[in-house]
């Protein structure tokens, strides 16, 4: 929820204006089309919980070039995926679609939180952006396996995971690590 | 005895709403000479109507009373229910218990209620002395007048006398064209403006029933439907078009220089000038206020001799003319010549112009870098300054950054509270012109919101978005001046919820659009009422879009208030229409409502002949004394005279005075004198 990023006040002759074709190459091919009604922000959890930049304002700083206001600031990454705005948008504009080529772009700058890249870390080591070491004994306790029927459980299948990440921008970006796991 | 029928109108909500339709019937079925009272859902329906038709068909009334809306619309439809049912029409009176009851008294029910009780009792009062009256017929001059000749009058003219009638066409600058030919494209298709209105301005220009009458203006007008008195006067060129070519070497030569009006005075033309390229009649003006008088040739003075040559020293702009069109001998009359029409209906057509940028000093008006977009049109256009060619008016650099700024003197208490209405559309459509050229400049207009309600409109806009036209919802609260002629805007973008400053090397207004100047004149000598943003107000705005309040006088295009080309053709066209009615039937109804003179009660004291408007009073010789006389086909009616006349010798038919002092009787003391 950082807010010190945005501006008092935009000077829109010193923004970067390729940010829309930069977008569009990066999966949110119908950017354009947004007319700004505001729908998909009607429908953001983000907006109740007081983000700055949520789908309709992500789109809006997007088509003005304000590349750097977004990637200083962590809302895009706060994104639940619940995917309602793709639901309601009357445009089809996909705002999740934005809002994720918004993530790839700072991927490609290397503007990610904190936050994100421990999860990114978590997700190459164990299969699951968070993953909570101790919930074997609860598991267990409610009569369910130790281990999930997932990753954790197959290692063969986080390996394959893990060759499929590694050939990810992530690597290059040093992420995860570039080699094999020893 | 009268046999009066009472009937009370609910208007849906619109009078039951306020008013108490019960007690208003049991107090009309109380009331001296009332036969019988009813009500009514909508007395204006066939079921209502028919509760008229059975009643007098029935024997039951002679006299009809209709409480409901305004006569304005209503009236010919009662009247014409009344004699259906077999009573002259004209025993008919109306009370208009919404327009001046029900919706100005809304939450005062009670109060409402005992108005409508009041109106209707002056009605029946009157209704008692009500006399049947024959309609007249007058015949129809079958010629219409358009004024204004652009391309509403245009269209309007071509329909009329494509149907076989003549046409006058009146327009007040040189050529017809109007406001579309200074115009680059038009949206939504994009069509080239010129390419599209040059073809229709040839056919007005050559068509056999239109006689054009450009650089003229309309100077009084008198009489009524079927029969105007029009004087135009045909304003002085100072060449003669009988002789002109419109060659243009008068032009070439005239060394004096005035603003160009045509390109929104961007550069200059000259003193004598051809409007624009493609002007219809393609003539020849001398401008005589800015002329110079070269070669000391004033008009209508003989050339002074050289003393070597011998020949006459002319002015440059008669000598290069070939055809002696440019004859400066000739005394002109300043004035120029008044010619006289007559003419059946009369279509107003005298479109709109734009604000000018001055008064919005915020936006720094003194830039050149700040202009108009009808300003941009012309730098967009091919025959403007720059011949198309997009160059800021500073210093003819191609801009890289442009701004528009939209509702600027629009949806602004200060100026204009209305909405122009096409300037969200004209600004895309500039925009999206200059994408299209130029790519690389940057476009952001400011709107307040964008309003593109037409047909392929919305399709159009998300074209311009997807051109990568910038869209920022937020009005421009300032235009600052920079260094190097550049401009920074300041505004807020509601979407980004932050305030937002633009560099600018182009800022366009668009300014709002008013009412041509003069209409408000030209409507005093119409007798047409203007809103109260000084345009014409049209009958009714839904079902009379194009009627005006007085009989034969129509509306189409700008004049009527903001709108496009394709709503302002469409309403010409709607106006030619209705205009050619009348001159169809060769004969209309003038209603038998006018005054008479006794000439017996006359004393001839002639008060009465200066004060008619219509010139419809004279006097004449009657057993060898003078005495007042009426035209009856040019009295409307107005009962000037009848007010007038000391000896009480003019009755004006419908409104007679034991009819007005019943009315006012039951309006103040109350019928029989009880309250």
């Amino acid at each position: 929820m950082t807010t010190a990023a945005i501006p008092e006040v935009v000077n829109l002759s010193e923004t970067e204006l390729g940010l829309v074709d930069e977008i569009k190459e990066l999966g949110g091919e119908e950017l354009l089309e947004c007319i700004q009604c505001g729908k998909c922000a009607a429908a953001c959890p983000l907006v109740l919980a007081g983000f700055s930049f949520f789908n309709k304002r992500v789109v809006q700083a997007i088509l003005l070039g304000l590349k750097e206001p977004l990637l200083d600031d962590s809302s895009i990454w706060a994104c639940q995926s619940c995917n309602r705005c793709v639901e309601v948008c009357p445009r089809r504009v996909n705002p999740f679609e934005i809002v994720q080529a918004m993530r790839r772009v700072a991927v490609r700058e290397f503007a990610l939180p904190t936050l994100s890249i421990e999860g990114l870390k978590s997700l190459y080591d164990t299969g699951h952006a968070v993953y909570l070491a101790e919930a074997g004994n609860t598991r267990a306790k409610v009569g369910l396996p130790e281990k999930p029927p997932s990753t954790v459980a197959y290692p063969e299948a986080l390996k394959e995971l893990q060759a499929v990440m590694r050939k990810t921008a992530l690597a290059d970006l040093g992420i995860i690590p570039m080699g094999e796991p020893m | 005895m009268p046999r009066i029928g009472v009937y009370i109108c609910h208007c849906g909500e619109n009078i039951a709403g306020a008013v108490n339709i019960e007690e208003v019937r049991k107090y009309s079925e109380a009331l001296p000479g009332v036969a019988v009272a009813r009500d009514y859902l909508f007395m204006c329906s066939d079921p209502g109507q028919e509760l008229i038709k059975q009643d007098i068909k029935d024997g039951l009334v002679d006299r009809v009373v209709v409480a409901a809306c305004t006569p304005r619309t209503h009236e010919p439809i009662f009247r014409k229910a009344t004699e259906d049912g077999g009573l002259n029409k004209y025993l008919l009176e109306m009370a208009n218990i919404r327009d001046q009851d029900s919706w100005p008294h809304w939450h005062d029910k009670e109060g409402a209620t005992a108005k409508a009780k009041k109106l209707v009792a002056s009605a029946v009062a009157k209704a008692a002395l009500l006399e049947p009256l024959e309609d007249r017929f007058v015949d129809v001059t079958r010629a219409s007048l358009v004024i204004g000749g652009g391309v509403a009058g245009m269209f309007a003219a071509l329909d009329l006398a494509n149907m076989g009638y003549k046409v006058y066409l009146v327009e007040k600058s040189p050529s017809i064209g109007g406001n579309m030919a200074k115009l680059d494209k038009t949206f939504p298709t994009n069509d080239c403006s010129a390419c599209i209105l040059t073809p229709v301005m040839v056919q007005v220009g050559t068509h056999p029933n239109i006689e054009l009458m450009t650089y003229s203006e309309v100077e009084s007008v008198e009489g009524s439907i079927g029969n105007f008195k029009v004087k135009v006067r045909k304003k002085q060129t100072y060449v003669d078009w009988d002789k002109c070519t419109g060659c243009g070497d008068c032009v070439e030569a005239c060394p004096a220089k005035v603003p160009n009006e045509f390109n929104e005075g961007m550069d200059k033309r000259k003193a004598i000038y051809i409007q624009f390229p493609q002007a219809v009649p393609k003539r020849a003006v001398l401008d005589i206020e800015h002329c110079i008088n070269c070669a000391k040739r004033t008009i209508g003075t003989e050339p002074r001799i050289h003393s070597k040559t011998g020949e006459p020293i002319l002015a440059p702009c008669e000598k290069v003319c070939k055809t002696g069109a440019c004859d400066r001998t000739v005394a002109y009359n300043p004035e120029g010549e008044v010619v006289e029409l007559d003419v059946g209906t009369i279509i107003v057509a005298t479109g709109y112009k734009v604000m000018d940028k001055t008064p919005f000093k915020e936006y720094s008006p003194q830039s050149p870098n700040v202009i108009t977009a009808m300003q941009l049109e012309r730098i967009l256009s091919a025959t403007g300054p720059t011949e198309g060619e997009l160059k800021r008016p500073s210093d003819g650099e191609k801009p890289k950054t442009i701004a528009f700024i939209s509702c600027v003197g629009s949806r602004d208490k200060r100026y204009h509270t209305y909405c122009s209405k096409v300037c969200c559309m004209y600004m895309l459509k500039e925009a999206r012109l200059i994408k299209e050229k130029y790519p690389n400049i940057n476009v952001y207009i400011f709107f307040i919101d964008v309003r593109s309600p037409g047909k392929d409109f919305e399709e159009y806009y998300d074209y311009c978005r997807n051109l990568g036209v910038k869209i920022i919802r937020g009005r421009v609260g300032a235009v600052d001046e920079l260094e190097g002629d550049r401009l920074r805007v300041r505004a807020y973008d509601v979407d980004l919820g932050l305030p937002v400053e633009l560099e600018a090397d182009m800022v366009v207004l668009a300014t709002a659009i008013e009412p041509a100047p003069g209409l408000e004149e030209l409507g005093r000598k119409l007798g047409i009422t203007l809103g109260a943003e000084g345009f014409m107000k049209e009958l009714h705005t839904k079902l009379y879009p194009v009627e005006t309040s007085v009989r034969g006088i129509y509306i189409a295009g700008c004049a009527q208030g903001p709108k496009d080309i394709p709503e302002s053709v469409s309403q010409a066209r709607a106006a030619s229409s209705a205009a050619a009615v009348p001159l169809t039937l060769g004969k209309v109804v003038v209603e038998p409502l006018i005054s008479e003179v006794d000439r017996e009660k006359c004393s001839g004291c002639g008060i009465c002949v200066p004060l008619c408007p219509y010139s419809a009073l004279s006097m004449v010789e009657y057993k060898e004394k003078p005495r007042a006389k009426i035209e009856e086909a040019l009295c409307a009616g107005c009962g000037v005279c009848a007010a007038a006349c000391p000896s009480g010798a003019i009755t004006l038919h419908g409104f007679t005075s034991a009819q007005i002092h019943a009315q006012i009787e039951a309006l103040t003391v109350g019928i029989g004198g009880g309250a």
